[in-house]
C-alpha cells in the first residue's frame, strides 16, 4: 500500500463514508489545510502507514478504502495530541474512533484491531459487573486473541501485590447499566441514534 | 472529638482504584484525611467507560458518565476524581453533553433522566493546588522532600483537550511541578512529562508500551530523577508494572520508582508509610526513601 500510486477514481470516491464519519465524530474534515502538526506530534507517528494529517487528507479525496485498509487507525491512542494542537479544530482523535466504528462495523476483527479485541471485552465487563474486572479482562482477551501464555509472569506478581481482584466488584446499579445497554440498542435499531 | 473538615467533597475512585491502583485510593484517602478534606464516595458508582467505551461506542462512553454525573448528585460538594481517565472521560461527557443539544436528547433517551451537569468536576490535583490551596499544603508538610529528585509525569489525558480538562497549559503545565515542590521535593526537567505511555495497548500490544514508556523512562533517568510521579493507574501500569520487561528488552538498569502524587504528598504530611501502599509498588522505593531518609 505504501509505495502504490494514489489513483483519484469515482470507484474508491465514497462522500458517503466521509460524511458518516464527520456525522459521528462531530468534527469536519474539510477544515484541514494540511500543515501536518497533528503528525508531529503523534506518538503513534512510527507505527502507522498513513500518519494522522494524511488520514484527513485522504477522507477529503473520499479515499476511504485507503484510509480503512492497513493499520493506522487501531495504532492511535487516543491521547488527543492531534485535537489539541489543530490550528483549525479537526478533531482527528474523535474522527480516528469514528474511523475504527466504521471499519469494525463493516469488516469485524482482524489482527489488526486486537486492540479493540480488548476494548470490547472491557465493555462486556461493565454490562455484567457495572464495573472493570481486571483480571477476567487479561484471561480472556489472552483466550480470544489466542496468546494463551502472554503475560503470564504478570499475574502472580500482581496477585501477590494484591493488585488483582479474583472476585469482581459487586454493584447494585447493575441493573441500571443493563438498561442503558438495551436502551442503546433500541434506538439504534429504530434507527434513533448513531 | 474529630476536628471539622475544612473542605467536602464526593467522590469518584474508578475501578482501577478499587484493584490495580488500591495504592492510590489508599494514599488519596490517608492524605485527604490528614488534611481534613472530606471524600465521600458517591454510592454505587458506575464504571465511566474509560478509553475502552469511547473507542466502540460514543454514546455508551457519554451515557455511562451521564449515569455518573447523575449518582453523584446524591452526594453533596463537587466531585473528586483521582485517576486521569476517569476525569477526562466525566469532564469529556460533561463538554460534549453542554455542547450537543442532539447528542444530550440521546443520552437521556439512553439513561432515562435529565442529563445533571451543574456538578464541578475536579481532579485531586486540583483540588490540593486550588481549592485547598499550596500554602496551606506546604503549613501541613511534616517531613519536607528535601533531595528527591522527582520527574512529573502528566501523560495524555490530564490536560487534553484544554477547553475540557480546564485544569492546566495543555503544552506547559507546571500544577505537578508546583504541589510536590510545596512538599519540598526538587523536579527535574525533562523532555517526556507528557509524551504518551502506550496507555490502552497495555492488554493487546504490550511491544508498543515496552517502547513509549521505555522512552519516558530513559529520559527521566538522563534528567537525574530519582523517581517518577502520575496520577493515572495506565501510565502507573505501563511504567511501574512492565518496568523490568522494559529493562530486559533494552539492557537498560532504570530502578525508578513510580509514586502516585498522592503517595507523596502523603508521606511529606506525615501520613503513616503502613497507609500509602508502598508494598504494592512493583518497583520497589524502599531503597530510594531509606536513602533520602524518608522512611
Ligand atoms: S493539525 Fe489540523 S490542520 Fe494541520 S494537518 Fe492536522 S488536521 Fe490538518
Ligand atoms: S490521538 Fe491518535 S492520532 Fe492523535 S496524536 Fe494521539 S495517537 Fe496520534
Amino acid at each position: 500500500m505504501k509505495n502504490t500510486k494514489m489513483h483519484l477514481s469515482t470507484r474508491t470516491m465514497n462522500l458517503d463514508f466521509v460524511r458518516k464519519v464527520e456525522a459521528l465524530s462531530g468534527s469536519s474534515v474539510r477544515r484541514c489545510f494540511q500543515c501536518g502538526k497533528c503528525s508531529a506530534g503523534c506518538p503513534m507517528r512510527s507505527f502507522m502507514e498513513h500518519p494522522p494529517n494524511r488520514i484527513v487528507r485522504l477522507l477529503q479525496l473520499g479515499q476511504y478504502e485507503r484510509v480503512l485498509a492497513g493499520r493506522s487507525i487501531w495504532y492511535c491512542a487516543s491521547c488527543e495530541t492531534c485535537s489539541t494542537r489543530c490550528p483549525n479544530k479537526v478533531d482527528l482523535a474523535a474522527i480516528m474512533d469514528a474511523l475504527r466504528k466504521c471499519s469494525w462495523d463493516a469488516k469485524g476483527p482482524s489482527k489488526e484491531s486486537y486492540v479493540q479485541l480488548a476494548n470490547r471485552l472491557f465493555i462486556d465487563n461493565i454490562r455484567s459487573y457495572g464495573r472493570q474486572y481486571e483480571m477476567r479482562l487479561g484471561a480472556v482477551f489472552n483466550i480470544k486473541s489466542g496468546q494463551f501464555l502472554k503475560d503470564l509472569m504478570l499475574g502472580p506478581k500482581l496477585l501477590s501485590k494484591g493488585k488483582l481482584k479474583v472476585f469482581q466488584q459487586k454493584n447494585r446499579n447493575i441493573a441500571e447499566v443493563e438498561k442503558i445497554f438495551s436502551r442503546i440498542e433500541e434506538m439504534r435499531r429504530k434507527g434513533e441514534a448513531p | 472529638m474529630t476536628p471539622k473538615n475544612v473542605l467536602n467533597y464526593s467522590y469518584y475512585p474508578g475501578c482501577s482504584l478499587h484493584a490495580s491502583a488500591i495504592e492510590f485510593d489508599a494514599s488519596t484517602r490517608g492524605l485527604f484525611k490528614t488534611l481534613r478534606i472530606g471524600l465521600h464516595e458517591v454510592p454505587d458508582w458506575l464504571c465511566c467507560g474509560a478509553t475502552p467505551a469511547h473507542n466502540v461506542d460514543e454514546l455508551l462512553s457519554l451515557s455511562l458518565c451521564a449515569k455518573n454525573l447523575e449518582l453523584s448528585g446524591k452526594v453533596e460538594g463537587d466531585l473528586a476524581v483521582a485517576c486521569a481517565a476517569c476525569f477526562s472521560r466525566l469532564k469529556t461527557a460533561q463538554h460534549k453533553l453542554a455542547e450537543n443539544g442532539e447528542k444530550r436528547r440521546q443520552v437521556e433517551q439512553a439513561i432515562d433522566a435529565p442529563v445533571q451537569l451543574g456538578k464541578p468536576v475536579k481532579h485531586l490535583l486540583e483540588i490540593v493546588a486550588r481549592d485547598f490551596g499550596l500554602e496551606r499544603l506546604a503549613a501541613a508538610v511534616r517531613k519536607p522532600l528535601a533531595g528527591l529528585k522527582v520527574a512529573c509525569y502528566y501523560g495524555c489525558l490530564l490536560t487534553r483537550p484544554p477547553e475540557v480538562s480546564e485544569l492546566d497549559d495543555s503544552e506547559a503545565p507546571t500544577i505537578m511541578e508546583r504541589v510536590i515542590a510545596a512538599a519540598g521535593a526538587e523536579t527535574v526537567a525533562w523532555s517526556h512529562r507528557m509524551e504518551c505511555c502506550g496507555a490502552n495497548f497495555t492488554l493487546s500490544r504490550p511491544g508498543v508500551v515496552i517502547k513509549l514508556s521505555g522512552d519516558i523512562l530513559a529520559s527521566a533517568k538522563a534528567a537525574g530523577a530519582d523517581c517518577l510521579m502520575v496520577a493515572c493507574p495506565l501510565c502507573h501500569g505501563n511504567l511501574d508494572i512492565r518496568q523490568q520487561e522494559i529493562e530486559e528488552a533494552s539492557g537498560e538498569r532504570y530502578n525508578l520508582p513510580v509514586f502516585y502524587v498522592t503517595q507523596l504528598l502523603g508521606l511529606a504530611c506525615g501520613v503513616a508509610a503502613g497507609k500509602l501502599g508502598f508494598e504494592s509498588m512493583i518497583v520497589s522505593p524502599a531503597g530510594l526513601l531509606k536513602e533520602k531518609q524518608l522512611l
